[in-house]
């Protein structure tokens, strides 16, 4: 009965956003792409943070993932979404290798350390103009090909298109996400994170799910970045510094990091916020300006961010995450 | 002579010029609440440190049924079968009482990101539930299951502990200062919970800076004393050593 | 080649200067309120901005400017320490973020109040001190490592001779024994803020006139500073100083040698290398007993 209701929300929910994009103009349709792709973006850092620690280097990892799959792309000829795919990869690859330096460090040292490794990755694509192009960057990256399936032409140039299809690659990446968050793999990430040496006694090699938690994230966000480069046809290091990571850590902030959609949630309210409102009323200039005070007044009046808001109003299932964990969730 | 199921022999642990524990040799036998008692500032909490692979010894050896343990991190050594349990309440506070316990059943269901994904573990999870429930259940917290950990009462959150612990089905568990802050019937109720464990056929190596509290309880006892073995026997014969009064009745003046 | 080894010294130590004072703020933040201030960059780039305001239309006298410089900046910092830090002084991750956002503000006043280009500041003085043909030191620059001797100098006396200066000392060893002590932590914060502030407003009212003052300008000094106070190991002043030193040095021969690029690697990795070899954890939940 229960699970017959949500299946039917769930369909209102995915033609909703199959329509969407028509009530749009052009450049909201434009907005919507990137929306959806910071949403993968903003979910994968969560998980991140699942273990606990805070990095601020996963926009850089996200930038992996773009120049990676524009050079694999561009200069090998890979097809396109597979060249994606690898990119992923080639963040992920990355991510374990940092993993290891980078984990002996907690806390602030472990926020500074992500940054200086941030830091010179994207100092080195500023500095090395083959392969990647210096300050300028890449460009001209290969858009994915057209294809006709029939019942809509894609061509992905165009924007409608392209959202169609991070909408498809992105909810099966949030599905992917969800799933191991809901399952003794993330009930571990929760327990490294609460109390890294009482699950150590019970057997947990915490730096490994640490490890695991990053390095999944960070293909995930680098995924993000593959879909981002071929949309826009160029990356360069500028898209991926410092004030980029701070849009994320807001997202993140605002909307709490507590429940999956907390950051999701974050994400969606300060861009529609920043693009629709603010544009609309053509402050779009002091975006930087909103979220600094946003980013201030939620840590300072709303610590747990807009998720407790929802939570608030909606009933708490407490025990749901348990019973997915322990697979007595009624298949839907 | 066959070999004792905890052997250590000759550990010794320095900080910087401060020997903490220097030379201890002792074996825990198999089914036995050995007790390991000695006035504050002994070494025995480093001693617990050094057996659950806190720390690493700077020299001498901890052996599991003849293999070596020392050297291992924590949670190689708890995959070996020695698992602890810490001081206070340290739980995770945030979590579901069940949740804590299916913690403790990481060894025997080592969860796989894959099959996790694809659903191909729900013979596991529910394993794994079963074993924690039935972990729950020893220390009568299955009732609680649903509770957040961080609002169970004191006495509960110490069970719900060694529940995590007994749920990997250790064959020794560490208890480390078990008695601290519960009152005389709490004190009790816990004593009783040692000996089922230990009937069960669990280990038990417990960390006590209260002699009296743990002499009806401990089949065995070693007393350390600055680092070093002071004395090892029953309770009759630790009670009565010359040795282990002077060096309480010493500490207990520096206590005072 | 000797007197470029001379030139390239020369340079060190003015980039030492003004790097010192901004880490030694930063420390001392660090210290007293345990919370990493973002925003010093900022602060050093709002110094910048109030030589422009102020100097650049030419009615202030530059060193009078400089004064209302570290005033001022010193001010925004009691702001800061009064709106967010004080709240939240138990939270310092929420600190550290806090300042993030304050660090964007101020970037956008800044951004709108004077555009995002590269303001202009006028020379305080042209003179040069010649010591060979290829060796040279302009005033300018001598000026900046004096402030900095003198200004790092009153700090360490203030530090160790007046009863201020040993509250702020005994709450950066420990704040919870200080407050029994009678220390009031809410004046050593103002103090420390107030300091701290000041240290990186006047480095950036010194530096106006020789660098490229924009809105961004912080970045590349808070990343500085950073990599001086992990080198130097955090919480320690004189640590902080001879880190400072350290690293403009090799920043400063890199640079000439090779580029400035080369030169932000190699002082991020050997940050990185120093968090490697000494990882210690502040939020960590369990650090050995």
């Amino acid at each position: 009965m229960r699970s017959g209701l949500a299946l039917l929300a769930w369909i209102g929910v995915g033609v909703a956003l199959i329509a969407l994009p028509h009530g749009l103009s052009f450049s909201q349709q434009e907005i919507l792409v990137f929306l959806t792709i910071n949403v993968l973006l903003v979910a994968s850092y969560r998980m991140l943070t699942l273990t606990g620690e805070w990095s601020l280097g996963h926009v850089v990892i996200m930038g992996v993932g773009a120049y990676a799959s524009a050079l694999y792309s561009k200069h090998f000829g890979v097809f396109v979404p597979a060249a994606m795919l690898l990119g992923a990869m080639t963040a992920a690859l990355i991510a374990m290798g940092l993993s290891y330096p980078l984990f002996r460090m907690k806390g602030f040292y472990f926020l500074i350390g992500s940054f200086a490794a941030g830091e010179i990755i994207r100092l080195l694509w500023k500095r090395f103009r083959e392969p990647f192009g210096g300050v300028k960057g890449i460009t001209g990256i290969p858009p994915v090909p057209d294809v006709n399936l029939g019942i809509w032409d894609f061509v992905f140039f165009d924007p409608i298109s392209y959202y169609y299809f991070v909408l498809a690659v992105v909810s099966f990446c949030l599905w992917l996400m969800w799933r191991i968050e809901r399952s003794p793999v993330g009930l571990t990430f929760h327990a490294v994170h609460w109390q890294d040496k009482l699950a150590e006694a019970a057997g947990v090699n915490a730096r490994a799910y640490r490890t695991l938690a990053f390095v999944i994230a960070s293909g995930f966000a680098g995924l993000a970045g593959a879909l981002q480069a071929h949309y826009i046809g160029a990356v360069n290091p500028t898209s991926f510094d410092i004030e980029q990571m701070v849009f994320v850590l807001t997202w993140a902030i605002v909307g709490g990091t507590a429940t999956f959609y907390g950051p999701i949630l974050g994400c969606i309210v300060l861009t529609v916020l920043n693009e629709i409102v603010l544009r609309g009323l053509g402050f779009e200039q002091t975006r930087p300006l909103i979220y600094g005070l946003l980013l201030i007044l939620s840590v300072l009046f709303l610590p747990k961010g807009l998720e407790s808001l929802v939570g608030r109003v909606l009933p708490r299932r407490a025990t749901s995450r348990t019973r997915a964990i322990i697979g007595a969730e009624e298949k839907a | 002579m066959t070999i004792p199921l905890l052997e250590v022999d000759r550990l010794t642990m320095r900080f910087g010029g401060l020997t903490a524990v220097d030379g201890l040799s002792f074996a825990v036998g198999h089914g036995m609440i050995h007790g390991l008692i000695g006035p504050n500032g002994a070494g025995k909490t480093t001693t617990f440190n050094l057996i659950s692979g806190f720390y690493r010894p700077s020299s001498g050896e901890i052996r599991l049924r003849g293999e070596k343990l020392s050297g291992l991190r924590m949670h190689e050594v708890a995959r070996r079968g020695v698992v602890r349990t810490f001081q206070h309440s340290t739980l995770f506070a945030e979590l579901s009482v069940l949740e804590n316990a299916l913690i403790g059943t990481h060894i025997r269901f080592r969860p796989n990101i894959f099959a996790a994904i694809a659903g191909w573990d729900a013979e596991d999870r529910r394993g794994a539930r079963a074993r924690a429930e039935e972990a729950l259940d020893f220390f009568g917290l299955l009732t609680l299951a649903d509770v957040r950990a961080g609002d169970l009462a004191h006495g509960h959150q110490r069970a719900l502990g060694m529940a995590v612990a007994l749920a990997a089905d250790p064959d020794v568990i560490l208890l480390d200062e078990p008695f601290t802050g519960m009152n005389p019937e709490e004190t009790g109720r816990m004593m009783t919970l040692m000996r089922k464990l230990r009937d069960s056929g669990v280990t038990i190596l417990l960390v006590e800076h209260d002699m009296q509290a743990i002499m009806g309880l401990c089949d065995r006892i070693t007393c350390m004393s600055f680092g070093k073995l002071l004395a090892e026997g029953d309770p009759g014969e630790i009670r009565g050593n010359p040795a282990v009064i002077e060096a309480y009745l010493g500490g207990s003046r520096d206590v005072a | 080649m000797i007197d470029l080894i001379a030139q390239t010294g020369l340079n060190a130590l003015y980039a030492a200067a003004y790097l010192s004072l901004v880490a030694v703020g930063l420390v001392l933040i660090f210290g007293v309120m345990g919370i990493v201030n973002f925003a010093h960059g900022e602060l050093f780039m709002l110094g910048a901005y109030v030589v422009v305001a102020l100097y650049a239309g030419g009615q202030v006298p530059y060193l009078a400017v400089v004064a209302i410089g570290l005033a001022f900046v010193g001010v925004v910092g009691l702001l800061m320490e009064w709106t967010m830090f004080r709240p939240l002084r138990d939270n310092p991750l929420g600190g550290l973020v806090a300042s993030i956002g304050f660090l964007m503000i101020l970037q956008a006043l800044v951004s709108m109040g004077f555009g995002v280009r590269m303001a202009h500041v006028p020379p305080f003085t042209q003179d040069v001190i010649a010591f060979s043909d290829r060796v040279r030191l302009p005033v300018q620059r001598l000026i900046v490592i004096g402030a900095a001797v003198v200004l790092l100098g009153a700090l360490w006396l203030f530090l160790k001779r007046t009863r201020f200066g040993w509250a702020l000392r005994a709450s950066a060893q420990d704040r919870e024994a200080a407050a029994l002590q009678g220390i009031s932590i809410n004046q050593t914060a103002r103090i420390a803020m107030f300091i701290g502030a000041a240290l990186a407003g006047v480095a950036g009212a010194l530096t106006a006139p020789l660098i490229s003052v924009n809105p961004h300008m912080g970045h590349s000094v808070i990343v500085a500073a950073f990599i001086v106070i992990i080198v130097g190991g955090v919480g320690s002043l004189e640590g902080a100083v001879i880190a400072a030193v350290a690293y403009a040095f090799i920043h400063t021969i890199v640079t000439t040698f090779w580029d400035g690029v080369i030169a932000d690697i190699v002082g991020l990795s050997l940050m990185l290398l120093v968090l490697i070899v000494k990882p210690t954890g502040l939020f960590g939940t369990a650090d050995r007993a």
